[in-house]
């Protein structure tokens, strides 16, 4: 009996643990669960297809420019991409466009899973206007993949060149068939010692596959390749670049009428997913190379351009302020340089927090109806760095003036979660309403998007903080009038 | 690319938001406020009377509030 209590304590304890997992490693994303039975129907065929994969930045990014044309009989909107279900969950930034007419704007995506079973996973791709029967129409789909290169060999010196590999497949996943394809890689520089050499004879051209033009490889054309069809490569390129990828990244922006001031601040969790040291770090062969600033695998600097009119920065960390950083105001841009407090090796981690002030007059309107403002601030600033940043989880709170009502946003980042919630600090009664964002998979190609959040702030909810100060010192006097109105004196009162 | 909001956002491109008082004169503002408020309870303080708490506690407890909140606005934490 008495193992009972033990056995249940166990249970308890793994289930959080189970739970925990399943937070972390479940892609945040809303899903549409189809039938088992589902199968994306057979209505569209791929005329030409070509891959373009850009390997030039620490994340692989994609982009697939596709004439689709329609074989059913009917009109079709619904163009399905199948992604490996361990793959989906590290697929960002997915955006389809019309290659045509890029104007027209983003199509909406969502992901679909028809099966739990399946190893397959879908994004749904809805065409704006139906597609008439045997109609073409190009479409542009771009997307990054985080997490999906890997240092090989895992451990380097400190100072040799790192290499990283990317297994991909050759032909691209589609669930139509593709009558044309082909794939391209941009390597950063042309020092390639590694790659998957294809048969010529899979090739439409009969020619040694792939063929190689400076620091591009081309894989096909490939002719008539049936739905689902994969051909696994695998290549290996120098990229003596830290490749930084942040866990997560909080971002606040705190609105203040009263104050006139914008104050964002970003928390950082860094990691550099690089080859890890060999040895030990020597801060002599560091400190003798500096000087000469060769390409490193380590994160030395993270340079953080901030938009004109920033103002009072701090970099601090778990330790406290971080000198080594510098900030250069400027007309067209304050630039903050940051430099973490260690060369940030592959393996290793930094996680820091940094924050800046503004003026709110370049940020918030007041709209013509009166008493509704309307705030535009970049859903994510961040580095910017040639060798990009990846980021797992974004998580952005606005924090709007205490009693505003009626918030209403609107971006071109995809989100996975919102919430209006109340956050309490200092002066606060009833708490500012506060509007948080989350998105997952983003990349520095994000940096510049707008988030617009409207709101309606009363006036008379901002004379909340004085009223209230102002209440309670009135109190204070009138209590000091009491207190000194009672008759404390001993004995008898002489009346005269 | 445009939004509804986005075509609000530059509808009132005419009207940035400007508080009635400026950063620069924030600690001005809630110092004196604030300095008025310490003369007004000092006074009070002197002679306490029912006339004097509403002659005296009221503009003084309004100082304190305004000035209150300029002044933390003024040493940078914005509310």
């Amino acid at each position: 009996m008495r193992s009972f209590p033990l056995f249940s304590s166990c249970l308890t304890a793994l289930s959080t643990l189970v739970s925990a997992e399943l937070n972390l490693s479940q892609p945040l994303l809303s899903k549409q669960v189809l039938p088992a039975t589902f199968k994306p129907p057979q209505v569209f065929k791929n005329a030409n297809l070509v891959r373009t994969t850009n390997l030039d930045k620490s994340y692989p990014r994609e982009t697939i420019n596709v004439i689709i044309e329609n074989v059913d009989s009917k009109p079709q909107s619904e163009y399905y991409l199948p992604f490996e279900s361990g793959l989906i969950s590290r697929v960002g930034g997915f955006e389809v466009k019309d290659k045509k007419a890029p104007e027209k704007g983003i199509f909406k995506v969502e992901v679909v899973e028809y099966d739990t079973e399946s190893p397959t996973e879908f994004y749904l791709i809805h065409l704006p206007t139906p597609l008439k029967p045997k109609e073409q129409q190009t479409i542009s789909i771009s997307y990054s993949v985080l997490s999906a290169l890997s240092p090989v060999p895992a451990q380097i010196e400190q100072s040799s060149k790192q290499y990283l590999q990317y297994t991909f497949s050759a032909y691209t996943p589609s669930a139509y068939v593709t009558e044309k394809q082909k794939t391209k890689i941009k390597f950063p520089n042309s020092d390639v010692p590694d790659y998957t050499s294809l048969p010529a004879d899979l090739n439409a051209d009969k020619k040694p596959d792939p063929q190689k033009q400076g620091s591009t490889f081309t894989y096909g054309p490939y002719n008539n390749i049936p739905a689902g069809a994969e051909e696994l490569v695998s290549v290996r390129y120098e990229f003596t670049k830290p490749v930084t990828h942040a866990s997560l990244l909080e971002r606040d922006i705190e609105v203040s009428h009263w104050g006139g001031n914008l104050a964002t601040e970003e928390r950082y969790w860094l990691s550099n997913l690089g080859a890890s040291l060999k040895n030990h770090f020597s801060r002599v062969e560091w400190q003798k190379t500096s000087y000469m600033n060769p390409p490193t695998s380590a994160l030395k600097a993270l340079p953080l351009p901030l938009h004109p009119g920033a103002l009072n920065p701090y970099f601090t960390d778990d330790i406290g302020n971080v000198s080594t950083s510098r900030f250069r105001p400027g007309v067209r841009e304050a630039h903050l340089e940051l430099r973490p407090r260690y060369p940030v090796f592959g393996g290793w981690k930094y996680s820091f927090r940094v924050g800046w002030d503004a003026d709110l007059s370049s940020y918030l309107r007041r709209l013509s109806t009166g008493e509704s403002y309307v705030l535009k601030v970049p859903f994510l600033e961040g580095p910017r760095m040639p060798e990009g940043i990846s980021y797992a989880r974004v998580h952005v709170r606005v924090v709007l003036p205490e009693g505003a009502m009626n918030v209403k946003f609107s971006t071109t980042v995809p989100v996975v979660d919102t919430a209006i919630t109340l956050h309490k600090t200092f002066m606060d009664t009833l708490g500012r309403t506060t509007l948080s964002l989350s998105a997952i998979n983003l990349v520095d190609d994000f940096r510049e998007r707008e988030l617009v959040v409207t709101y309606d702030y009363p006036w008379t909810a901002g004379f909340r903080k004085p009223v209230v100060i102002t209440l309670g010192m009135f109190a204070v006097f009138a209590v000091v009038w009491v207190v000194g109105s009672l008759d404390m004196s001993i004995g008898k009162k002489k009346t005269a | 690319m445009s939004s509804p909001l986005l075509d609000v956002w530059e509808a009132a491109a005419a009207s940035p938001y400007r508080p009635s008082i400026g950063k620069g004169s924030q600690f001005t503002v809630g110092f004196v406020l604030l300095l008025l408020s310490l003369f007004l309870a000092g006074i009070f303080g002197l002679n306490r009377s029912f006339a004097n708490l509403s002659v005296l506690g009221i503009p003084a407890s309004l100082a304190f509030g305004f000035g209150a909140v300029y002044m933390i606005c003024a040493v940078g934490v914005y509310v």
